[in-house]
């Protein structure tokens, strides 16, 4: 594995691991012996040191990558660094002893690690080929030792040792609601019936997610390998990838991947020669977000209006055309194969008490790095927004958090250093969901933010159930009044009964989690409902009603307002202040944008 | 008979040797972000000029594309690997700036570091 350098290259950069247990392991001491060394040799100019998170491999910490090569050190010690820096770092000869040359499935990305802030706290497991390979290509996939977990599985292990293995891990659902996901395929496999269906959820309807769609676009082998194995697990012959028709490029990647695999012998009758057989078809979505809803999916692709139903019985018993059917999320079956061939005790080594291995989340907002990171679980929201997403810009401040897109909620700084995990989440009064996550600043205002997803749910609300319908449409009405300057005393009181009411009362997740913006931020930052309600004052200037445009002394009388202003409702002649008619004006905030001396303010 | 097992490691074998017949072992790869963000941000027009200079005969790159790796606010993304050298990857990338990167990196050896990532 390891090759032997014959020149030296230009720069190394060492990477040490400074995820707990390396840490535990003194990995901050090595960083000073390595410093001491690269000193004795006059050549730290040459050596750059970087820290990262967990690199997965505790048992053999701490950890040291050198690159370029990509040589990774194991159980580093003291005495070993002069040897390290003088073999490898000065004679390009690294010390083979302590290499690590286990070919494991994941962080490859320390390869290419340039930009070490963003990725240097993340652990790609889900992610792991994603930026690195051609998803195109098959062979790329299978280089990188794709399908061999699939391989694994039908040559040496029962259905059974499989689900065992998957219960082992701790996998929980990523698609939201956190289900053990070994315990469904338990469930499914000993459900009784003559056929059965695997589906692949990739819906992903929450507004400003992108997780699934990526996953599928930057890697799309995983998850057709994660549902074949899962076929296999509980014993069924079909799968079907349920994916909204805005995703054309996923949809074309997902269908060439899936022709090679046939083409390769991994899809199909007697996949690799066995005897077992699998194949799987794609099933398009038009883009209702309630059809992420499993039992409303179900509906879908039989044909019917994608409406949910109560359950039990669950899908795992009675799923699509009344058959057993194992639904799981793009992430999730995107983790199985790393499950298969690194082991449920890898994986279960990472993360947190009960929610293991990695999450995937969607970072916007108001955030430096806005991007797609993925982050072992208990990983804190601090270390999210500031560490990987670089902080607020433009010097301002945090707000708040939200995470679980339209199911979810507003977190505030105090809540900064909570753990990304579902009970931690969830505790704090949010959850997880499927990975949105929304940066908020100073200059956004929380009952716009609530009533944007709100507006979302309502729009999305398929109807079947009145407090759902109803319920969220009244709702909206007040979110409405109170921003525009018109809210009366009682409307919180109003706001947080009827969220509680349809929480309770509605059939599906949609309904019962719509309220959760609105209440987070109620409990959260309820000075500012009552700041748009009592003193008609929106703190953000994001209320239009509730902000004004006026021209203070500083104007010039340039007269770029005026010629911006699109109903006339600027009056001033040339060098002269210009002032603005307050009754004519419509606050569309142009002038605001046309003034380059900061004459006119927003209040 | 073979296992699928062992079927999948001679798989495995071969689908590497057609990746370092496609020249795969050049001393330069070049990988181009190729998501729904990356194109929409215009990386097609990237994979475009780089693709015309090898065919009119720029020496041992090997170019590939690639999924999101998630920098999403510095798309398009291009990322370059040389022998021996500590990767790099250049954020917004544009026609003129893969003009650039392969007139001065590729042929010319040089990081132009006021586009690179950090
Ligand atoms: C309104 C609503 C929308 C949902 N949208 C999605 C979705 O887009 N993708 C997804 O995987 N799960 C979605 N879910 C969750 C699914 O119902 C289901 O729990 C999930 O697909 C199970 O897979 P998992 O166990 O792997 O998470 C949604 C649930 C609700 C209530
Ligand atoms: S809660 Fe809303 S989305 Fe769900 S079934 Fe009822 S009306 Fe439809
Ligand atoms: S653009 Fe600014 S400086 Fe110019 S006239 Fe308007 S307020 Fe005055
Ligand atoms: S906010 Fe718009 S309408 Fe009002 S004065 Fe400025 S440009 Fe005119
Ligand atoms: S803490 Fe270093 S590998 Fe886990």
């Amino acid at each position: 594995m390891i090759k032997q350098k014959t020149k030296k290259p230009d720069k190394f950069v060492i990477t040490l691991c400074d995820g707990p247990t390396c840490m535990h392991k003194k990995s901050k001491d090595l960083e000073t012996i390595i410093q001491k060394e690269l000193d004795k040799y006059r050549i730290h100019n040459a050596v750059e040191i970087k820290l990262s998170g967990c690199l997965g491999m505790c048992d053999k910490g701490p950890i040291m990558i050198v690159n370029p090569g990509y040589t990774m050190y194991g159980s580093v010690h003291e005495k070993d660094i002069p040897e390290i820096v003088e073999n490898h770092l000065l004679n390009g000869r690294p010390v083979s002893r302590l290499v690590i040359d286990e070919d494991h499935l994941y962080n490859r990305f320390f390869r290419i690690f340039g930009d070490i802030a963003f990725f240097g706290k993340q652990m790609r497991i889900a992610l792991r080929n994603c930026g690195i390979i051609d998803p195109e290509n098959i062979d790329d996939y299978i280089a990188l030792r794709g399908y061999e977990a699939l391989a694994k599985v039908v040559t040496d292990m029962s259905p059974q040792q499989v689900i065992d293995e998957v219960k082992k891990s701790g996998l929980r659902g990523r698609g939201g609601a956190g289900f053990a996901t070994g315990l469904k395929w338990e469930f499914t496999s000993k459900a009784q019936g003559d056929a059965k269906y695997v589906i692949c959820n990739a819906d992903e309807g929450d507004p400003g997610a992108f997780m699934d769609r990526s996953a599928i676009e930057g890697d799309p082998h995983t998850v057709i390998e994660g549902m074949i194995i899962g076929g296999y697990a509980i014993g069924s012959s079909r799968g079907i990838i349920y994916i909204r028709a805005e995703y054309p490029l996923a949809i074309k990647r997902l269908e060439k991947a899936i022709a090679l695999a046939r083409d390769y012998g991994l899809l199909g009758k007697n996949i690799l020669g066995s005897d077992f057989s699998f194949d799987i078809e794609i099933r398009l979505g038009a883009g209702a977000f309630v059809c992420g809803e499993e039992t409303a999916l179900i509906h879908s692709i039989e044909g019917c209006r994608g409406m949910p139903r109560p359950r039990p019985p669950y899908p795992s018993i009675s799923g699509l055309f009344g058959k057993p059917t194992l639904i799981n999320n793009v992430e999730t079956w995107a983790n199985i194969p790393v499950i298969i061939l690194d082991g449920a005790k890898w994986f279960s080594s990472i993360g947190t008490e009960k929610s293991k291995g990695t999450k995937v989340f969607a970072l916007a907002g108001k955030v430096k790095n806005t991007g797609l990171v993925e982050v072992p679980m208990g990983t804190t929201l601090r270390e999210i927004i500031f560490d990987i997403g670089g902080g607020i810009p433009n010097n301002k401040k945090f707000k708040a958090v939200q995470t679980g897109g339209p199911s979810g909620g507003c977190l505030p700084e105090n809540y900064l250093d909570t753990r990304i995990d579902y009970e931690s989440l969830a505790a704090a009064g949010s959850i997880m969901g499927s990975g949105g996550m929304i940066v908020i600043d100073e200059d956004s205002c929380m009952v716009k933010m609530a009533k944007f997803f709100l507006e979302f749910t309502q729009n999305e609300s398929c109807g079947k159930c009145t407090p759902c319908r109803e319920g969220t449409k009244r709702m909206l009405e007040i979110l409405n009044r109170i921003s525009q300057g018109n809210g009366a005393e009682d409307d919180i009181d109003k706001l947080e009964r009827l969220g509680s009411m349809i929480k309770k009362a509605s059939l599906c997740g949609l309904g019962q989690s719509a309220p959760n913006p609105v209440l987070s931020t109620i409990k959260n930052f309820r000075q500012e409902y009552e700041e748009h309600i009592k003193e008609k004052k929106c703190r953000a200037r994001e209320c239009v009603n509730l902000v004004s445009y006026t021209i203070i002394e500083k104007c010039i009388g340039c007269g770029a307002c005026k010629r911006a202003c699109p109903v006339s409702a600027i009056t001033g002649s040339l060098k002269q202040l210009h002032s603005i008619n307050q009754d004519k004006c419509i606050k569309c905030g142009r002038c605001f944008e046309a003034c380059k001396f900061s004459a006119v303010v927003k209040s | 008979m073979l296992t699928p097992l062992q079927r999948i490691k001679k798989m495995r074998a071969e689908a590497i040797n057609r990746i370092i017949g496609k020249g795969y072992l050049s001393t330069k790869r070049v990988y181009v972000g190729m998501a729904t963000c990356e194109i929409a941000a215009g990386s097609s027009e990237v994979m475009e000029v780089f693709e015309s200079a090898i065919k009119n005969g720029l020496p041992d790159v090997y170019l590939s594309k690639k999924g999101c790796a998630g920098r999403c606010n510095l798309e398009p993304t291009v990322e370059v690997v040389e022998e021996g050298r500590i990767p790099v990857k250049y954020g917004k990338v544009n026609r003129e700036k893969a003009k650039d990167i392969i007139e001065r990196h590729l042929k010319k050896g040089e990081i132009i570091e006021e586009w690179v990532i950090k």
